[in-house]
Formats: C-alpha cells, sequence, structure tokens
C-alpha cells in the first residue's frame, strides 16, 4: 500500500489552489459555516474507543456550534451487526454508520441504505487527502459509500518488551526465529508463550496472515470471494504451518485456548506476565496505553509477522473503520461536514491521541507512538489484504471460526482435512 | 416439631371453609343465582377485559403469529424476504448444527430441571421443620431466583476462571496445589459448569414453591403422625414429600419451561462455545437471528422451541385445570 506523506514547504502554485480550495469547501454544502440540526451517528463501539469518540464530537461541535450530535447506541458483544440491522429495520433513522465490514457495507449498499459520495468525495476535496486506494476500500460495486477515517495493522504481534530481554530473546524476524524463541520462552518459564484467544474469533488472526504469507494476497481475495475452495493446497499448507506453532507447545491446551477472548489474552501477557505473544488489531494499542497505563514502545511494543520464506512476506493483513452516509439521514450536509471532519488534521490528532493511526495526509505520523509508527511503516511497506472474517458472509463466517476451534483441539493432517471441507461444504450454501 | 406444628395449624385453619372464602364463593356465583349473565351485562365485561384482550394480543398472539409467517421466509441480512414455504424446517432438521443443539437442550433442560427442583424440594422440607429459624436463610435463596441471569453470569465467569484466580480453582487448589482447570473451555466441563450456574439461580423457586405446599399440609395428619411416634424423618419421608408433591409438579413445569428457552446465561457465560458445546435451541435461535440475521431460520428454531414448550405447558395447563369449575 502507497502511503505518500505531504510535501513541506507552501510554493505560490500551493498557496492558490489551497485558496481555490478553500472557497470551493466553503461553498459546499458539507463545509458550509452554517451548519445546524441534529446529527445522529449509529454508535457500536464501546470503552476507550467510545471516549475517543465523545472526544471527536466535541471537538466537531466546538467548530460546528450549530450543530447537535445524537448517538444511537447499539449495545452488542463481539459482532455488532446484528444490533445494527435490528436499529435499522427496527425504523430509526440515523445519517452516519460508522462500519468495519466490507460485506456489510454491500448488504446495506444493496438494501438502498447508503448514500453515495463519489460527488462528495471530489467536491470536498476528500480526493486531496486519502489515496485512490482508501477511496477503492470504502467502493462498493464502483460506488463510494464510506470515508475511511482509521486503519491497522493486523499482522503484527505485540509483546511486552521486559519479558523477551529477561528471557535473552531477540525479535523474532523469521519462522524459524519465531518457532525457537517459543523454546526459549517456555524454557524460561512461560507454559503458554502465546495465550491463544480461541473462544470466539481472535484464533483467526493466525490463520490469516499464516494465509497471506503462504498464497499472497491474490489467494486470500479468492479465498475471501470463494473463487478457490477451502479445501485448496494453500488453505491446508496454512493449517500445517499453522500446526506447527501448535506442536512447538506454543498456546496451551485446546481447553485453555478455548477459555478466553483476546483480552483475557491481553490480560495473561501485560498484567498476569504468563504469556508473550498477541497476534490482534491496533486496538491492543489503546488497551495498552489507556488501561494498562504501559508506555509505548517502552514497556511493550510491536513487530511485524515473521518470514516464512514462501514468497509472500511483503504481505500485511489490514482492518479499516469508515463512516457512511445513510440515504434517509435527516442532516445531510452536517454528515458530509462530520466526514470531512474525520480526515481533517484535528481529527487524525485526537486520533492519535488514543493510539490510532489516520490514512489521511492531514495526519502528523510524528504523533503516533513507536509502536504505532512500526505498523504503520509495516503496513505502508506491504501488499495488503482486508481481514478475512470481515470478508466473508456472515452464514460461513461462524462456521470458518467453528472449524478452526475443531483444528486447534486436532492439529492432524487429517483433521486439516476434515476441517477444511466442513468450511468448503458452509461455503458452497453461503455465496 | 412443636413449632412446626404450631404453624401447620395456621395453615390448616387458612385451608379450611373460612368466613372469607364463602364469602368469596358466593360473589362468585352471584350471577348464577339470579339467573346468569344479563345482556346488559356483557359490555361492562368486555370494556373491562379489554385492555388485557389488546395487550395480549400486541404483545404475545401478534409477535408470535409474525415469527411463525417469518419461518416461510428466507431472510438474509438486510436483504429481502423469499417465500420458501417449509424450506427453513427442511435446512434445519438436516442442520447438524442444529441436531446437535437439540441434544444439548435437553441435557441442559433435564439436568437443570432435576437439580434445582431436587435441592429445592429438600430445603423445603427442611426448612418446614423450623419455619421461622430459616426465614432469613430462605430469602437469601430465593434472592438468586431475582438476580438478573446477566449477573449471576459474570459471578459465575469469576468461579469458573480457568487460572488459579477463579474460585472453584482455588478451593480445589487448597487439596491439590497448582490446581487449574479451564472450567468453560473444556468441551467436556462447560455445559456442566453452566448447568451448575442455571440451577443456582434456579433453586429459590421450587423452594418457596415446595415449602408452600408443605406449610398446606392440614395440622391433624402432622398430629397424628407425632403421637403415634413418627420420628422426623418418618414424617417428612410418608407425609411432607408425598404431599407437597403439588407444588413439585408445578416447580418442574416452571423450570422445564424455563431451562428450555434459557438464553442470557449460555450468551454471557460461554456465548453458546467452545465448538458449539453449549448451544442450547435458544442460542441457536438468536445465531441465527441476530449475529447471522437469518431471520427466517431463526424463526423456524423459534417454531421448533415453541412446540416444544407446548408439548411440556399444554398437558400441565389441562391436568392443573381439570379440577376447576
Amino acid at each position: 500500500m502507497t502511503m505518500s506523506a505531504p510535501k513541506p514547504g507552501i510554493r505560490r502554485r500551493g498557496l492558490l489552489a489551497g485558496a481555490g480550495l478553500a472557497l470551493l469547501l466553503s461553498a459546499a454544502p458539507g463545509f458550509a459555516q452554517d451548519l445546524s440540526g441534529e446529527l445522529v451517528i449509529l454508535q457500536w463501539q464501546g470503552g476507550t474507543d467510545a471516549e475517543l469518540w465523545q472526544k471527536l464530537e466535541a471537538d466537531f461541535i466546538a467548530k460546528h456550534p450549530g450543530v447537535s450530535i445524537r448517538e444511537l447506541n447499539i449495545t452488542a458483544q463481539g459482532d455488532a451487526r446484528g444490533g445494527i440491522r435490528t436499529a435499522l429495520l427496527g425504523g430509526e433513522t440515523v445519517d452516519l454508520i460508522i462500519n468495519t465490514w466490507p460485506a456489510f457495507r454491500k448488504e446495506m449498499a444493496d438494501a438502498g441504505i447508503l448514500r453515495p459520495i463519489d460527488q462528495q468525495w471530489t467536491d470536498n476535496g476528500w480526493d486531496k487527502v486519502l489515496d485512490q486506494s482508501w477511496k477503492d476500500l470504502g467502493s462498493t460495486d464502483g460506488v463510494t459509500y464510506g470515508i475511511q477515517y482509521t486503519y491497522g495493522d493486523r499482522s503484527g504481534i505485540w509483546y511486552k518488551t521486559s519479558q523477551l530481554e529477561k528471557a535473552g530473546v531477540a525479535v523474532p524476524k523469521t519462522w524459524e526465529e519465531f518457532t525457537a524463541a517459543i523454546a526459549t520462552l517456555k524454557a524460561a518459564g512461560y507454559a503458554t508463550p502465546i495465550p491463544m484467544p480461541g473462544k470466539y474469533w481472535a484464533h483467526g488472526e493466525w490463520f490469516e496472515t499464516l494465509l497471506l504469507r503462504t498464497g499472497g494476497v491474490e489467494a486470500a481475495a479468492k479465498l475471501a470471494a470463494h473463487e478457490i475452495p477451502w479445501t485448496d493446497e494453500v488453505v491446508k499448507t496454512t493449517l500445517k504451518k499453522y500446526a506447527e506453532l501448535l506442536k512447538a507447545g506454543c498456546c496451551g491446551t485446546p481447553e485453555q485456548m478455548f477459555a478466553g477472548d483476546w483480552d483475557w489474552s491481553a490480560d495473561q501477557i501485560f498484567k498476569a506476565d504468563a504469556g508473550n505473544f498477541l497476534l490482534i488489531g491496533m486496538w491492543m494499542n489503546a488497551r495498552a496505553l489507556n488501561d494498562y497505563k504501559l508506555k509505548e514502545g517502552v514497556d511493550y511494543n510491536i513487530f511485524q509477522f515473521p518470514a516464512l520464506g514462501l514468497g509472500h512476506d511483503d504481505t500485511s493483513s489490514v482492518d479499516a473503520k469508515e463512516l457512511l452516509a445513510t440515504a434517509n439521514g435527516a442532516n445531510p450536509a452536517a454528515a458530509d461536514a462530520f466526514m470531512g471532519y474525520m480526515v481533517s488534521a484535528d481529527a487524525t490528532k485526537i486520533l492519535a491521541s488514543y493510539g490510532y493511526a489516520s490514512p489521511s495526509k492531514n495526519a502528523d505520523p510524528a504523533l503516533l507512538g513507536p509502536a504505532q509508527q512500526t505498523a504503520t511503516a509495516a503496513v505502508a511497506a506491504s501488499k495488503v489484504q482486508f481481514v478475512l472474517g470481515d470478508l466473508l458472509p456472515g452464514d460461513l463466517v461462524d462456521e470458518y471460526r467453528v472449524q478452526l476451534q475443531k483444528f486447534l483441539q486436532d492439529p492432524s493432517d487429517a483433521n486439516i482435512d476434515a476441517v477444511t471441507a466442513a468450511i468448503e461444504a458452509k461455503a458452497a450454501d453461503a455465496y | 416439631m412443636q413449632e412446626t406444628v404450631a404453624d401447620s395449624a395456621k395453615g390448616a385453619t387458612a385451608n379450611e371453609v373460612s368466613p372469607r372464602g364463602s364469602e368469596r364463593r358466593k360473589l362468585l356465583a352471584a350471577p348464577r343465582a339470579s339467573g346468569g349473565w344479563r345482556l346488559g351485562d356483557w359490555p361492562a365485561a368486555w370494556l373491562l377485559i379489554a385492555p388485557v384482550i389488546v395487550l395480549f394480543g400486541i404483545a404475545v398472539v401478534f409477535p408470535l403469529i409474525d415469527t411463525i409467517r417469518l419461518s416461510f421466509f428466507d431472510i438474509k441480512g438486510l436483504a429481502k424476504p423469499k417465500y420458501i414455504g417449509i424450506g427453513n424446517y427442511l435446512k434445519l432438521f438436516a442442520d447438524p448444527a442444529f441436531r446437535n443443539t437439540l441434544t444439548t437442550t435437553l441435557i441442559f433442560t433435564l439436568a437443570t430441571t432435576a437439580i434445582s427442583v431436587t435441592l429445592g424440594w429438600l430445603l423445603a422440607m427442611l426448612c418446614a421443620f423450623a419455619p421461622r429459624r430459616t426465614l432469613v436463610f430462605r430469602v437469601m435463596i430465593f434472592a438468586a431466583f431475582g438476580i438478573s441471569e446477566a449477573v449471576a453470569g459474570y459471578m459465575w465467569i469469576g468461579i469458573f476462571r480457568p487460572d488459579a484466580g477463579g474460585l472453584l480453582n482455588t478451593v480445589i487448589g487448597l487439596f491439590s496445589p497448582g490446581f487449574s482447570h479451564p472450567w468453560l473451555g473444556d468441551p467436556n466441563t462447560a455445559l456442566w459448569a453452566l448447568i451448575v450456574a442455571a440451577s443456582w439461580g434456579g433453586v429459590g423457586l421450587p423452594l418457596m414453591l415446595c415449602f408452600a405446599s408443605v406449610q398446606a399440609i392440614p395440622r391433624t395428619v402432622l398430629e397424628a403422625a407425632y403421637l403415634d411416634g413418627a420420628r422426623p424423618g418418618q414424617i417428612m419421608a410418608s407425609i411432607m414429600m408425598p404431599l407437597s408433591l403439588p407444588g413439585v409438579r408445578v416447580a418442574i413445569f416452571i423450570n422445564l419451561l424455563g431451562a428450555l428457552r434459557a438464553f442470557d446465561i449460555i450468551y454471557i457465560i460461554t456465548g453458546g462455545g467452545p465448538v458449539r458445546a453449549t448451544e442450547t435451541v435458544g442460542y441457536f435461535m438468536y445465531r441465527e437471528s441476530m449475529t447471522q440475521f437469518k431471520l427466517g431460520y431463526g424463526a423456524a428454531a423459534t417454531g421448533v422451541l415453541l412446540a416444544a414448550v407446548l408439548v411440556i405447558s399444554v398437558p400441565a395447563i389441562i391436568q392443573r385445570t381439570a379440577g376447576a369449575r
């Protein structure tokens, strides 16, 4: 993914272009100064993320005093899509929806719930601050619906620096170094160097990055679209790599893996000092900063998934969050203004303070902490693929996660055949 | 025992024909005695009953009929529904995940009912020997019945925590140092852990129902047994337990229905896992309807659950009302 940084210095031509853009933006409805009325945002995030949103909304209101913001809160554990669907089908009218699932965007677009924003993209100058690749990521069937405001590396492994230092383990760069590090950490007294979060979905993270590193983004994209079957050799090879970790005693018993979700695993590493590695998204950064009060880059850090040497080590799994405007929202002008605000310098500053990277060229990378900078640089240097679980149809993703649990119970070749056949049987019905 | 007899005497008096009881019967019989309902009474009667009928229609009948209607449609996410007749039901019984939930539901329902009612019944018998002294104890047990299942669920997660910090592991660790077992992560123990948690909350109601049944036993029966030299154990086994069976039947009926429809505690404690080991029909219905938003398919599962509830409740209701006039 190409992530170009803003060029330093201001030249006359740039100044004139800026003035022209400002004139254009002031004429555009989204940036009009006389914005007013209520803006309703469908909110499903909790904890630190909800706090972040309160700050973003307060900053927006300070800039547009005529606008008030109401959050329509969805209470959800795990996948929030059910709650969002219930709200929308129940007749709730909102202006903006926070979304992180491309498959769900398509579902909403097909149902006529979303408002295309191609016009706003150029009129409001969003094309100046977001690369085409981000526009493509927010598009469904050639129509742009989403403006991406944050993204995260899903192929980064979090660790506590003191643990590795004490055990004399250097940050592993290759698969061999990684498996050797697991052996060293086990010898140092860590029974489960990877406290695998297998209760709901997070055990899929290892499969997804291993898949990318085994078959590349092409294979992962084809699998997501079911253009290759789940019984394909690339999937089986991926699971065999995953099995190498399990056979090395990385993660405890299946019963231990099924007992907790990713937050449990994080507690095991960063609070209980009972584990070492966690492959999870960038929200771990917010948790480490705000919940554990650890110092980024000092107490904890991140390294990119080790190289497998199968020809696809330049790949990374990413996620992103976007804002979608609804077709029936009562305040489209304020909705557009808020979408524009989310890629502004002020919003990216607030995002950075919570440890989140922004794809906007207005973002100052220097504001990000060391771990986030490492992850951002790794993504920028990678061929990226959106996280697989969010691309699969809802029907299939559940079976995929349960079958991966069965794989964790028995990572033998025979069971790999059984597990992939079971996912394929479901996939045949899901598309 | 003296206290029991005294208290039982109060219960017996309450059950005998009292002036208040006879007045009530007179009042109930009054319209019939004066030639039955008059035509002019009907508007007032309908007016009085109308709010209940309207509310019942809105809150129960309409959602029920609409759910059954939905079960004949293929609905995926926000897409438009497609009529597929009994397709969802055929698919449901061919779905291994659903068939698995039927077994899990059966085990969960029977086990929680058996544990809750047996414990509740035995505790009621014991409490009946000293009703006043056990009042606080009964209130405490019944309070568990009133606690939100979500709150209870989080409490039980703390008890079953997989590390040595979990209460259960700590207690076992006193006898076996270093012991730790992931009770909720092990498919072989997760369902039983869930059954224990659900049963804990379910003991209060059988206790109160059975206790009320014991209190209703006529004083004369207990006195006769006492005078004949029966020991407390004999009185309990031969008099109190058989005569409290009506209360036990009601408790079984209510607990069976509650266990059959269980959702909250499963959602909080295990989320149906691991590897679907604790997924009951109620949870399956939620997963299909709300997580995957296959409303038609989920509605078909609701239909099956409804049928199971009717199979249990209709005979019980008929049996309970057979003697009523």
